[in-house]
């Protein structure tokens, strides 16, 4: 709890939570305002709910990837992680400790694009509402099972390995779900024949999943249940893959020690 | 700054006979079965000799290469690279780390020692930022138990005035804690009544309780 409480304190400290509430606050306003809503009024719902969640997915792997990676190398090289653990608390439990008090500072970020959905793209129709706020809900679920992980596969590199290998390998690994496996599966569509891409293809981790956005956009209505079950279970299994490589890896002291 | 005069049980280590420390080749070696109970001792040894390994094995964060020890405490090991984020203000390291009930007193060691809570730990002189260290362990230590601090160079930086405030410190609440501080002193006079010596390769014990640091200093070279 000790280690938790100073995370916290740290994020506090720093101030950046500041402006990063401002901006999941304020772009879903500001920037549908850049569509030509003038001439067609119903772009700008729409143009809300894509802005909040895009800035969701931007602060999450902007900021609370980068967070953890700090977080993950700074606790290994100043003396933290050896302190605590010397007190008897356990890499795992200083992994989670950091991890929570980061995953905490996203929540909000994540309520607000909800709360954006909810409040200022509510469609009208009562059953289209409905499927709005699941939508919403279950793209909640998704995003924080995609960035949830990694940041606490950042913290665990970053420990190891520093800083930098604990930002870029996470983000990296988001970006290939969201886009990069996009464009491998066409590939192998176009040459059908390459084994060792479709191996490649079957074993990414498929964040296109989680990202909800054109459901949004085009109030196409929630995953439907069975789908987003069979996602959920996915994602859980990728949690549980990420979580055992992180905290494999975390260290509570530098690689010389 | 009140201590409290309340006796803890009391905490203890003992190196065995045949203790071996060291990464992957030894360092030193235990020659002799040292005890050691509440109150302050301090380690000595040259550099490399293995002061921050030996301290390091007893808190458990490093394994022994042979040998045994025996701890009985809760320990807290302060390494000589202990530090808080650079944007962190001591205050807010003392409101997370120091339990509400003990937080004025923590204050107060801090404001004897002129370290200024309301600066962020980057700003703070490498001398001032061990003081934050040096106040969150000590108010750390939980009553009604035995205590094991494990110091590496917490001295290194600190000028006189706030080295005695420590000392005061250690000498008050020293039912309280056992501790083991690693240093260099760099004055002859410093009092040095139970000392831990590494030297050639060995472990062991030195001092009736009435030597200084001179009278250390030729044993260790």
């Amino acid at each position: 709890m000790d280690l938790f409480r100073l995370t916290i304190s740290t994020l506090l400290a720093r101030k950046m939570w500041v402006v990063i509430l401002l901006v999941a606050l304020i772009t879903p306003v500001v920037f549908p305002l850049f569509t030509p809503h003038e001439t067609n009024a119903s772009l700008l719902e729409p143009a809300r709910a894509q802005t909040a969640w895009t800035c969701a997915w931007v602060i999450g792997i902007l900021w609370t990837l980068s967070q953890a990676a700090r977080f993950g190398e700074s606790n290994s090289r100043s003396g933290i992680g050896s302190y605590f653990r010397s007190q008897g608390l356990g890499s795992l439990r200083q992994i989670f400790a950091i991890w929570s008090a980061i995953m905490l500072f996203l929540l909000p970020v994540v309520l607000i694009a909800i709360g954006t959905c909810l409040l200022f793209a509510m469609p009208a129709d009562p059953q289209e509402a409905s499927m709005w706020v699941w939508t919403n809900l279950q793209f909640a679920t998704l995003f924080l099972l995609t960035i949830g992980p990694l940041a606490l596969l950042g913290v665990g590199l970053a420990s190891r390995f520093g800083a930098l290998v604990g930002y870029v390998a996470p983000t990296g690994l988001c970006l290939y779900g969201l886009y990069g496996v996009t464009y491998l599966g066409m590939t192998i569509r176009l040459r059908g024949d390459n084994i060792l891409l479709e191996w490649l293809y079957a074993v990414s981790p498929q964040y296109r999943l989680a990202d909800l956005t054109p459901r949004l956009i085009f109030k196409m209505g929630h995953l439907p249940w069975s789908d987003f079950a069979g996602f959920f279970l996915y994602f859980l299994a990728i949690t549980l893959v990420l979580g055992s490589f992180a905290t494999l890896l975390f260290r509570t002291d530098p690689l010389r020690n | 700054m009140t201590p409290t005069a309340r006796e803890s049980p009391k905490a203890t280590v003992k190196l065995s006979q045949g203790l071996a420390i060291g990464y992957n080749s030894l360092l030193a070696e235990v020659t002799e079965d040292i005890p050691l109970h509440n109150g302050t001792h301090y380690l000595l040894a040259r550099n490399g000799r293995g002061k921050t390994t030996l301290l390091k094995t007893l808190a458990g964060l490093i394994r022994t290469l042979s040998g045994s020890f025996e701890t009985r405490g809760l320990c807290q090991f302060i390494g000589d690279e202990f530090c808080f984020d650079r944007e962190l203000k001591s205050r807010a390291v003392f409101k997370a780390l120091i339990p509400a009930a003990r937080r004025e007193d923590a204050f107060r060691l801090a404001d004897r020692l002129e370290l200024d809570v309301g600066k962020e730990f980057g700003k703070l002189s490498f001398g001032n930022k061990k003081k934050v260290g040096l106040v969150v362990a000590e108010f750390r230590l939980r009553e009604g138990e035995p205590n094991l601090l494990f110091y590496d160079e917490p001295f290194t930086g600190l000028d006189t005035p706030a080295r005695e405030v420590i000392s005061e410190r250690w000498d008050a609440t020293e039912n309280q804690a056992l501790r083991i501080v690693s240093c260099h002193p760099d004055f002859d006079s410093m009092a040095m009544p139970s000392a831990l010596l590494i030297s050639e390769g060995r472990i062991f014990r030195g001092g009736d309780g009435n030597l200084t640091w001179a009278d250390f200093k030729e044993r260790l070279n």
